[in-house]
């Protein structure tokens, strides 16, 4: 019985083969549309927070109460010893660094620009966020003695020093007195996060310490979690815990990139369902044809007593198996292609400059999830179910039995 | 007598022919409105970007864009003044001195930009003066006063009245600072650019920094700011290789060339939809074509020529492509038209916006006949070019074998 379905459903589809070709090649294609525009664009949007989590907020970033209103150096994170025990001891973290910012003023003999000065630990950053991995040029290191500094590119580029430039640092330090100090450029950092390229300056925590006079104490911490989903537990326990600190996760700390990820995902949906209703617009015509052409046929079975459930399914199946494998090629070339993109990249250097000014990577590795392929299937499946609808309802209402009497 | 057979056989298939009208005539509204919304939506974040403050002509010494150092200086004012003053086409200008400083009061300091202007003609030249939101704008002979951005204003924690000291270095690199009163504060929305700004008036500017008759920038408003390129150019011209003319294109190149990114993947959104939509166009062609392979054959067996087949084929197709073009092109431009005057307002995106140094929310579509004509056009080809491939492939198959085709 099921055989037999799947006979006749084969049968009719091969007898109109190109037509039956056309369709599966149109839902493969809208598939591969569809994955890539998918993976594509989750990806660069991934890559922009995770840019900005590896450079700056972690997944989690503790600061002192209203740092983030008024970014002042007075306001510190005190307890850190208890913290630090407090985050090593947690399985659920990762990695966490410490860094102390203060704004102030960095300047080379002909130029000089407001700037961040963000005091870290290079070992630690490089464990915590692998920062090395956004160095442009020279080194990622303050050199032996601690007086080199790392900047950001655009910054670099405003104040036009290279590596082995010198820069003058001038903030406020603790008692708020304007203390200054030389550095030598030793490395230039591009980490796509626009607020670091255009206006930070790096240096050796301790030397920050020392021209700061910030005995202990600092301004951020950023902690990376090993899973996600515990984000908003790990949030939770720290703020228990520590009642004093502000715990900001990192889509309260950059909301534009939560906002974009949104906007993304609403826009992948429109697209995905536009896409989808054309499709089946497709397959729907197809199968209205092909039922009409066949209303003989069909009255002819009827009239030898096939039920009208089994032809229902032969027509349900034909279209299943349009569908079906109309999915699979389209899975594959699409998977492919988000594959190869999520391995080698969709190079767009040709427009890097355009990258930077919206603080993107003009490489993008495509995202590939498993959701993509699921939920275009239900679509598929959908698509495929609704348009025999209309066919069905129309054969039923045409009378098939007198339609044999017909010439 | 083609046209008549093609109109009659789009009445006589006419499932066929209203999805292939309503696919066809959805696509083109869809490509029209896209369109004038990619080239409003840019058009209004580069204009914002350009009036609020860069402006649209940058005169500046020579170097100086390469270098912004105080060798690079335009050192002879007047000069440029009296040129400018001669030119046609310039609806206004003024000289601008850009320095930065570090701000402080009492034990805040904070980094930011001094600038000097004119402040009847900056007035014109850039949207610094409608940006005030609280106390009073520059004018002239106002000595110490400045206008500060209310970003800086709030780190500095100072208000209207207040005072603020200023360390920097002059024109001649000499040591400089003093004391200022706020006279006003200026929100622009563009949060880097408030959080470091301050202006004075250039003649009390001189005297503390040694500044002049120099300035860093002329800035120069175009009667019509489309021929920017060109007038910059001109100007350039005018004064002579020891000066460069820049228009906003070059200025802000990167922004321009970001706008252009989005465009192309706007572009390729739409090509992967339209992709498909062509797919079930041919498709329905093709269930159409062959529905009626037997009277093809017929016709061809009694003698009809198969160009005469595919020139009646291929007027249905253009007639109905025709009709939805115009269709379509009619819906999409009324939509471009009317959001043009009611611009589409993105309040809740502002924080997105101002990430990328856009203050702008409110976004109008461009409303260009040209542009839409041109989208027409192409839609009308592919649709028909999308029923091309079914239609030779039935006129390809021998008399007989069609009259016989089941």
């Amino acid at each position: 019985m099921f055989s037999l379905i799947i006979k006749i459903a084969r049968a009719s589809l091969a007898r109109r083969g190109l037509r039956s070709l056309l369709v599966i090649l149109m839902i493969a294609v809208s598939l591969w549309g569809l994955l890539l525009i998918e993976g594509v664009y989750e990806g660069m949007i991934e890559q922009m927070i995770n840019n900005a989590i590896r450079s700056d907020s972690g997944h989690l970033s503790l600061f002192a109460r209203d740092y983030r209103s008024d970014p002042d150096l007075s306001r510190q994170v005190h307890e850190v010893s208890a913290i630090k025990a407090a985050l090593e001891q947690d399985t659920r973290v990762r990695s966490f660094a410490e860094r102390i910012k203060q704004d102030g003023l960095a300047a080379t003999a002909h130029a000089s620009r407001g700037a961040v000065i963000i005091g870290m630990d290079l070992e630690k950053e490089e464990q915590h966020g692998r920062l090395a991995e956004y160095l442009q040029k020279g080194e990622f290191s303050f050199g032996k003695k601690g007086k080199g500094i790392i900047l950001g590119f655009k910054l670099a580029d405003t104040l036009r020093v290279r590596i082995g430039s010198k820069i003058i640092l001038s903030a406020q330090d603790m008692h708020a007195e304007v203390a200054s100090a030389a550095f030598r450029v030793t490395g230039i950092l591009k980490t796509n996060n626009m607020g670091l390229d255009e206006r930070a300056v790096f240096i050796d925590l301790n030397k920050m310490r020392k021209m700061l006079i910030v005995p202990e104490g600092v301004s951020q911490i950023a902690v990376i979690v090993h899973e996600q989903d515990q984000l908003a537990e790990v949030q939770e326990d720290l703020h228990t815990r520590f009642p004093d600190l502000d715990i900001l996760r990192w889509d309260e700390l950059y909301p534009a990139l939560m906002q974009s990820k949104v906007i993304m995902d609403g826009f992948n949906m429109v697209i995905s369902g536009m896409i989808f209703c054309v499709a089946a617009l497709g397959i729907f015509g197809v199968i209205l044809v092909s039922v009409l052409e066949r209303i003989r046929e069909f009255g002819i079975m009827l009239a030898i007593g096939t039920r009208f459930g089994l032809i229902r399914n032969i027509i349900l199946a034909e279209s299943f198996f349009l569908g079906l494998i109309g999915f699979v090629f389209g899975s594959l070339i699409g998977g492919a292609n988000l594959y190869y993109f999520k391995i080698y990249g969709l190079d767009l250097s040709a427009f890097s400059d355009a990258f930077d000014e919206f603080g993107m990577d003009a490489i993008t590795y495509a995202v590939i999830r498993p959701s993509y392929f699921l939920t275009a299937f239900v679509a598929v499946l959908l698509a495929t179910f609704f348009s025999v609808l209309i066919p069905l309802r129309v054969l039923k209402k045409s009378n098939p039995i007198e339609a044999i009497n017909k010439v | 007598m083609h046209l008549k057979l093609a109109y009659r056989n789009i009445t006589a298939y006419k499932k066929r022919s209203i999805v292939t009208l309503l696919l066809t005539t959805v696509t083109t509204a869809l490509l029209v409105f896209m369109t004038a919304w990619m080239d409003g939506s840019h058009s209004t974040i580069l204009s914002n970007a350009v009036e609020i403050y860069p402006g649209y002509i940058q005169i500046t010494g020579k170097g100086f864009r390469d270098n912004p150092s105080f060798d690079n200086l335009i050192f002879d004012a007047q000069a440029i003044n009296d040129k400018l003053g001669k030119q046609a086409g310039i609806a206004a200008f003024g000289a601008r001195f850009e320095t930065f400083v570090l701000y402080s009061v009492g034990e805040k300091a904070v980094g930011g930009m001094l600038t000097a202007i004119e402040p009847e003609k900056e007035a014109h030249l850039s949207r610094l003066a409608d940006s005030l939101i609280k106390g009073e704008y520059l004018q002239a002979g106002d000595g110490n006063q400045i206008y500060i951005g209310n970003e800086l204003a709030r780190r500095l924690k100072v208000d209207v009245g207040d005072i603020v000291t200023f360390i920097g270095s002059g024109a001649d690199y000499s040591f400089a600072a003093d004391n200022l009163k706020i006279k006003g504060i200026f929100q622009t929305g563009l949060f880097e650019f408030d959080a470091a700004a301050a202006f004075l008036d250039k003649s009390y500017f001189d005297q503390i920094m040694a500044s002049d008759n120099s300035a860093t920038h002329f800035i120069v408003l175009p009667e019509e700011p489309e021929q920017a390129e060109q007038l910059a150019a001109s100007i350039g011209t005018n004064l002579g290789p020891d000066y460069e003319s820049a228009s906003w294109n070059q200025i802000m190149a990167a922004l321009v060339k970001a706008m252009q990114l989005d465009s192309v993947f706007g572009y390729i959104t739409l090509g992967i939809i339209f992709t498909v939509i062509f797919f079930v166009i041919m498709i329905y062609t093709f269930l159409a074509v062959f529905a009626r392979i037997r009277e093809l054959g017929i016709l061809r067996a009694i003698g009809t020529k198969p160009s005469e087949i595919f020139i009646m084929l291929i007027l249905e197709s253009c007639l109905l492509a025709l009709v939805s073009v115009l269709l379509g092109g009619l819906i999409g431009a009324s939509a471009a038209w009317y959001f043009e005057a009611n611009p589409i307002v993105f309040a809740s995106f502002e924080e997105q916006f101002k990430q990328y140094g856009m203050a702008v929310s409110a976004i109008p579509t461009a409303f260009m006949p040209l542009v839409i004509l041109r989208d027409m056009a192409i839609m009308f080809i592919l649709s028909v070019l999308s029923t091309l491939y079914p239609i030779l492939k039935a006129n390809r198959m021998q008399p007989v074998e069609a009259m016989h085709h089941v």
